[in-house]
């Protein structure tokens, strides 16, 4: 008996290993391959597909992006560097002085204020509505604030940082406030700084989220100088994608000039460069987030 | 250091009568602060309720949103009639949807689970730090890697194909695959991430339970199914509801960086978030504002109900 349960146990953790280790190489597999293709020769390619080491190493796409579209895809990038950067600090504060001011137990209406952010999760006015005072009212068409603004506040972040927040003791501030502070000033110099960790925490879930958005820009601009840089890889995707399906007649795919293979993935790892370079960085901050997130539930 | 003092010279004069006004002024740093946030979400959230009118109207530019005529419920009838894709896309949602919450839920749980009878903690942070990382990336991005993956050339599943003696197969032409492609890539992007959540879970359990399970002679496989698997229910009970509550929405940045749009594979894969958006293109503002106020209701409704599930389930704690 003792025996058998113990062979068992062993399958278990077998199967365990076997089991991730043949999932984790499926996430992992599809960027190999990428940054592979991406230094491939186009001709080797086109002969034998894509594979996992890459067929007669060449810089030559990289370099062909760079002369051909160097230009256009280092203003998409300032756009997205902008936009992350300009996007996620104002979203920090607006963020974190809502989630200060919801965190103060003394504030009467602050379960009103809880009420109109968490209302906004539950039920909305539609996509229509929303394009049509943003284009009509606030004049966001064709703006780089289309593409910062509306993201501004995740209201799911705002109660993250919230149960933070009021995780801190309230004495610290009551000593403060006897001293004559205001709540901005105990929210600045005492609530921000005993909140580093998940300060981080959350502005890097904001810049993740500003660095891959390109669905503002597919509903709000369409001048080439203010495309993102996840705007600019759709675009020429959804050219091959076009393509391929014939859905574009073989007559005038011979006048669009068709990205070649290396080209399509070499921007790719351009666009997630700088994540895949920071990745071991910063990953810790967001399972801390995911957790936090996962006890208050 | 003001509002102390002014706080203190209003309680002299009116020393019971604490109304609105005076709370404000009370706390007007702290409400002061909520402003900017109150304004964006009056401005992409609360102002864009009045333009809901225009799911009962026949919208056009010249007489603008409450100037256009009044039509009733035309455009509603129209999302059921046999001419829209109303019913199609309705379809297309659920099912997607259906099937990402069954495997988005046991495929975390397997990884959560087994990651757990792994002792090496070399191996575990390495496997977890790749199967985190499609998290990370955009839809777009995936939406590359579904080409390496698809295209009917170059890509590595017709090599595989041809490999074991099959052929080719034009996936980007034939829209019966997409409905699991498109699940299948969810799956993927997801797992890790929803692992970590179940993780979170795990590591607040009672370890002494599986310490007197081992006294007793359980074998890992009994502790997984009777220990483990049973304490991690109310988690996957929380989450399960949340999505059953969304299972009106679809991800639009999901379907249209994969598939774009692409009308030979649309039929299949739209949801009623790209199909909303196609419509305001193609079929005007009042019947896509029409589609996505049902959607939303239909949301309200289901949110609400998994709420009170939630509640039933845990102790009086809601969803939110």
């Amino acid at each position: 008996m003792k025996l058998k349960s113990s062979l068992g146990d062993r399958w278990v953790v077998v199967f365990a290993y076997c089991f991730i280790a043949i999932f984790a190489l499926i996430c992992l597999y599809p960027f190999l391959l990428t940054i592979s293709v991406s230094f491939s020769s186009e001709s080797a390619i086109a002969r034998n597909g894509y594979a996992l080491l890459p067929q007669l190493p060449t810089l030559d796409t990289y370099r062909y992006i760079f002369v051909n579209s160097g230009a256009s895809i280092l203003r998409s990038y300032g756009v997205t560097f902008f936009i992350t950067t300009v996007g996620t600090a104002g979203a920090l504060l607006i963020t974190s002085m809502l989630a200060f001011a919801i965190s103060i137990k003394k504030l009467r209406y602050r379960n009103v204020l809880a009420f109109i952010s968490n209302f906004t999760i539950i039920f909305s006015a539609g996509l229509i509505p929303w394009y049509m005072v943003s284009v009509n009212y606030y004049g966001l068409k064709n703006t780089i604030w289309a593409m910062i603004l509306p993201a501004m506040l995740n209201v799911w972040n705002m109660f993250l940082m919230r149960t933070y927040f009021s995780a801190i003791s309230p004495s610290l501030y009551e000593a403060a406030e006897i001293d004559g502070a205001n709540y901005f000033k105990i929210f600045w110099s005492i609530a921000m700084p005993l909140s580093k960790t998940p300060l981080l925490t959350v502005g890097l879930m904001y810049a993740l989220a500003y660095w891959n958005d390109w669905w503002h820009a597919l509903i709000f601009v369409n001048k080439k100088d203010l495309f993102p840089l996840q705007y600019y890889l759709y675009n020429i995707l959804s050219n091959v994608n076009a393509i391929s399906s014939g859905r574009i007649p073989s007559g005038a795919s011979g006048s669009i000039t068709l990205p070649a293979e290396t080209v399509k993935m070499a921007v790719t790892i351009i666009t997630i460069g700088p994540i895949m370079f920071l990745y071991p960085f910063i990953q810790r901050y967001f399972v801390q987030g995911i957790m936090a997130g996962a006890v208050k539930e | 250091m003001n509002s102390g003092i002014d706080g203190t010279r209003i309680q002299e004069l009116k020393p019971i009568k604490k109304g609105f006004l005076y709370e404000i002024k009370r706390h007007r740093v702290l409400y002061l602060m909520s402003v900017p946030a109150v304004i964006l979400l009056l401005m992409f959230s609360y102002i864009p309720f009045a333009g809901v009118w225009m799911a009962f109207t026949e919208f056009n530019v010249v007489d603008g949103i409450f100037g256009s005529p009044f039509v009733g419920l035309t455009n509603f009838e129209y999302f059921f009639s046999e001419h829209s894709m109303g019913w199609q896309v309705t379809y297309n949602t659920l099912v997607i949807n259906f099937y990402t919450i069954i495997l988005g839920t046991v495929v975390p749980v397997a990884i959560a689970v087994l990651l757990n009878e792994i002792r090496s903690m070399t191996f575990k942070k390495l496997t977890q730090s790749m199967m985190f990382f499609p998290y990370f990336i955009s839809w777009v991005v995936v939406g590359a890697i579904v080409y390496g993956v698809f295209s009917t050339d170059v890509g590595v599943a017709n090599k595989v194909l041809q490999f074991f003696g099959f052929e080719p197969i034009r996936w980007y032409s034939e829209p019966q695959y997409w409905k699991p492609i498109i699940i299948l890539a969810s799956v993927w992007k997801f797992s890790g991430y929803s692992s970590i959540v179940y993780m979170a879970a795990m590591s607040n359990f009672d370890q002494s339970l599986y310490e007197s399970a081992k006294v007793d002679g359980a074998s890992k496989l009994q502790q997984i199914f009777y220990l483990t698997i049973p304490m991690l229910k109310p988690t996957i009970v929380v989450l399960t509801l949340l999505s059953v509550g969304r299972i009106f929405y679809g991800d639009f940045g999901m379907i249209y960086g994969i598939v774009g749009d692409n009308p030979v594979l649309s039929g299949e894969v739209s949801v009623i978030d790209t199909y909303v958006y196609q419509s305001m293109r193609t079929l005007g503002f009042s019947y896509s504002t029409a589609v996505g106020l049902m959607q939303s209701v239909m949301g309200l409704i289901l949110v609400t109900a998994a709420n009170y599930f939630a509640k039933k389930i845990n102790d009086g704690e809601g969803l939110f």
